[in-house]
């Protein structure tokens, strides 16, 4: 099978092993996309099934973020890789710890949504969540498309998303506050508004994360902390 | 060809006469036939050197020999050559054929390899699941569509039932997934567009939905009034006592089509998730049988057989109201002084409850047809017993949702029996 950008070892089984850490944080990616977004749906709709079979599935994640970082501790034990392997097993510990945290938010937002069943904090707001929401979820897939592609310009291209969904985080934001000070009583409810849209906002860095480990992996040079016009110069064509 | 190895061989006698008489005449008869028998030797040499020479791009060079040995030789290879390079025009041209015609296909095809690798995709895949041409060869599916339940559908390679699931990125459009396993380990892949056709099916569970609602209200207003006439009946003229009783059983009746189809959505749109409590059934089933002693009124007798204390994993009050409503079809159909046996068996593994009944049985043309909604056997007698027509269809669902199936033997004359067959892993370990 082509391994296009894992280099070929004399050794089958660590092929393999290098293949599966990569396949199973995918895997985990995938059962990461699904909790988010059936959590945003739950944010919709006035069910909680949904929302409650989120809480009950983190355990998946938190399964397969244990279970990979296992299977790389034992690679790097027993192959001490070099070079690109080396940098595949780091970019994998790394991906799976953000992909666990989005885990988490996507948790948060579920019990969010569970706290909130009913309640409506008036309808414009949730509908910018839930546009927020659909970004998110989108640039989650993406940036996963990238990992599974390694595919330094679409990674740069996900990082630059990551603006807009600061921007409209902002904007719910201000009109959470406009809508507190009209109505105090709306308080606790807009809190949680609040807290929904920032583990949004969260997880769209942790996709950021995601894409910059990509481009550590192909192009073998740290990029975190950098800034995106600098990463741009440097790798985009 | 016999004619070029006679044309050589002249060649050859000609030469070597040629030498023996220069040979003669100069005296070193030895040394001349040397020099021309390695000369022989050397342009054969030369001639196989220009043979390897043309063999290395045949169609661009011109064949240098036409005559002799050499020439045949040439001939012959040339003419497999061109019979080589038809046959493979008309298989690039099959293949080309094959391509395009699977290229053209309006459904997404994907062919994987032994280890789930893409193989081959055609231009449908490229735009439903968004997959890279030729950038994506050779990389596993599960990959780039992530989607939980089809790793774990690959992975089962159970593959008689389609999948449906949601397209990746993508939460709008809903797509049935079949697989085909052939030669060794390679599968293929089909992923077809069913947003229409889901959405159609979510209208009519949306409709059925809504309206059951709609018609909760009336019904409850209707009802209220209808009691408070009955209440005060001795103010209602004598000709209004009677339809205002059955003005309050068909009230009654409609009330619980209502309940049963706005159950049977929640069962629809609940999540496929199985429930997990723990149910004793055996002690479920005594429950049920006593109520059943109250309905039946001395008329049937109904024995409770219990062979096992095994327990399902389950929602209880799902699987009463199932069981009950088996049960309360057995008393309605089953003539006075019959017998109805409730039993929970086990057997190699599986569970099974059944309600057998010594009834009037059911034809065979009408059991498969049993569970789908208001399908009545017998239409007037069963609405006359207060039937719903969703009895079965909620068993059914009811069923389901535990991964049980429902049985249903049954011989004119002697007697119907329904079992549910729990398999294993619904039961509590």
């Amino acid at each position: 099978m082509d391994k296009s950008e894992l280099s070929h070892h004399y050794s089958q089984q660590f092929n393999a092993d290098l293949e599966e850490i990569r396949t199973n944080v995918l895997a985990m990616g995938g059962l990461v996309e699904q909790q988010l977004e059936k959590a945003i749906d739950a944010l919709r709709s006035t069910e909680i099934e949904n929302a409650e079979e989120v809480v009950a599935n983190d355990y998946k994640v938190n399964a397969f973020d244990v279970d990979i970082d296992e299977r790389c501790t034992k690679i790097l034990a027993l192959r001490q890789p070099t070079a690109s392997d080396l940098r595949l097993v780091l970019t994998v510990i790394k991906t799976t710890a953000d992909l666990e945290r989005i885990g988490d938010e996507a948790k948060r937002v579920a019990r969010m949504a569970i706290r909130n069943g009913a309640s409506d904090p008036g309808r414009n707001l949730y509908l910018r969540i839930e546009h927020l929401g659909n970004q998110v979820r989108e640039m989650l897939h993406r940036a996963l498309d990238s990992f599974a592609r390694m595919d330094v310009e679409e990674a740069i291209a996900v990082a630059h998303e990551d603006r807009k969904i600061d921007r409209e985080y902002e904007s719910i934001m201000r009109q959470s506050m406009t809508y507190m000070m009209e109505d105090p009583r709306s308080i606790p409810l807009l809190m949680d508004v609040i807290w929904s849209a920032r583990a949004l906002e969260r997880v769209g860095d942790r996709c950021c994360n995601i894409c910059e480990y990509v481009i550590y992996f192909v192009k073998g040079k740290d990029v975190r902390h950098t800034s995106l016009e600098q990463i741009q110069k440097e790798f985009g064509e | 060809m016999r004619n070029s190895w006679v044309e050589e061989f002249w060649q050859l006698v000609l030469i070597a006469l040629f030498a023996v008489v220069l040979g003669l005449l100069s005296g070193q008869l030895w040394m001349v036939l040397s020099i021309f028998l390695l000369g022989y030797v050397v342009r054969n040499l030369y001639n196989l050197q220009r043979l390897v020479h043309w063999l290395h791009d045949p169609s661009g060079m011109d064949i240098p020999i036409h005559f002799g040995v050499w020439g045949t030789i040439y001939a012959r290879i040339e003419r497999m050559r061109l019979g080589h390079q038809q046959r493979e025009r008309r298989l690039n041209e099959l293949l080309q054929q094959f391509h395009s015609s699977a290229a053209a296909l309006p459904d997404a095809t994907i062919a994987l390899g032994a280890y789930g690798e893409i193989r081959w995709f055609n231009t449908a895949a490229q735009k439903l699941l968004k997959l890279r041409s030729p950038h994506d060869i050779g990389r596993p599916l599960v990959n780039l569509f992530r989607t939980p339940e089809l790793s774990g559908y690959l992975e089962k390679g159970e593959f008689s039932q389609p999948l449906d699931i949601t397209a990746p990125g993508d939460s709008q459009k809903k797509l049935s997934i079949r697989v085909t396993a052939y030669g060794d380990g390679e599968r293929l892949v089909l992923a077809q567009d069913v947003t229409d056709r889901f959405m159609a099916e979510q209208i009519r569970k949306d409709f059925v939905g809504n309206v059951s609602h709609e018609l909760r209200t009336p019904l409850t207003v209707i009802s209220g009034f209808v009691e408070n006439m009955q209440i005060a009946d001795d103010q209602i003229p004598k000709h209004l006592v009677r339809p205002i009783e059955l003005i309050a059983e068909q009230v009654e009746r409609m009330r619980s089509i209502v309940d049963d189809l706005l159950l049977l959505m929640r069962l629809e749109s609940a999540s496929k998730e199985v429930p997990k409590n723990r149910v004793d059934v055996a002690e479920l089933v005594e429950v049920i049988a006593q109520d059943g002693r109250t309905l039946a009124e001395d008329r049937i007798q109904i024995d409770v057989d219990i062979q096992t204390g095994r327990c399902l994993r389950g929602d209880a009050g799902l699987l009463r109201s199932a069981f009950t409503n088996l049960l309360v079809n057995a008393i309605h159909h089953t003539p006075k002084d019959g017998v109805i046996t409730l039993a929970w068996v086990e057997n190699e593994g599986e569970c099974v409850f059944s309600v057998a009944d010594t009834g009037e049985g059911i034809a065979p043309e009408h059991i498969p047809r049993l569970t789908e909604r208001f399908y009545r056997v017998d239409v007037g007698r069963s609405r006359e017993r207060g039937g719903t027509g969703l009895g079965l269809a909620l068993v059914k669902h009811v069923l389901q949702k535990h991964r049980a199936l429902l049985k249903i033997e049954s011989r004119i004359g002697a007697g119907s029996k329904f079992s549910c067959v729990f398999p294993s892993a619904a039961l509590v370990e």
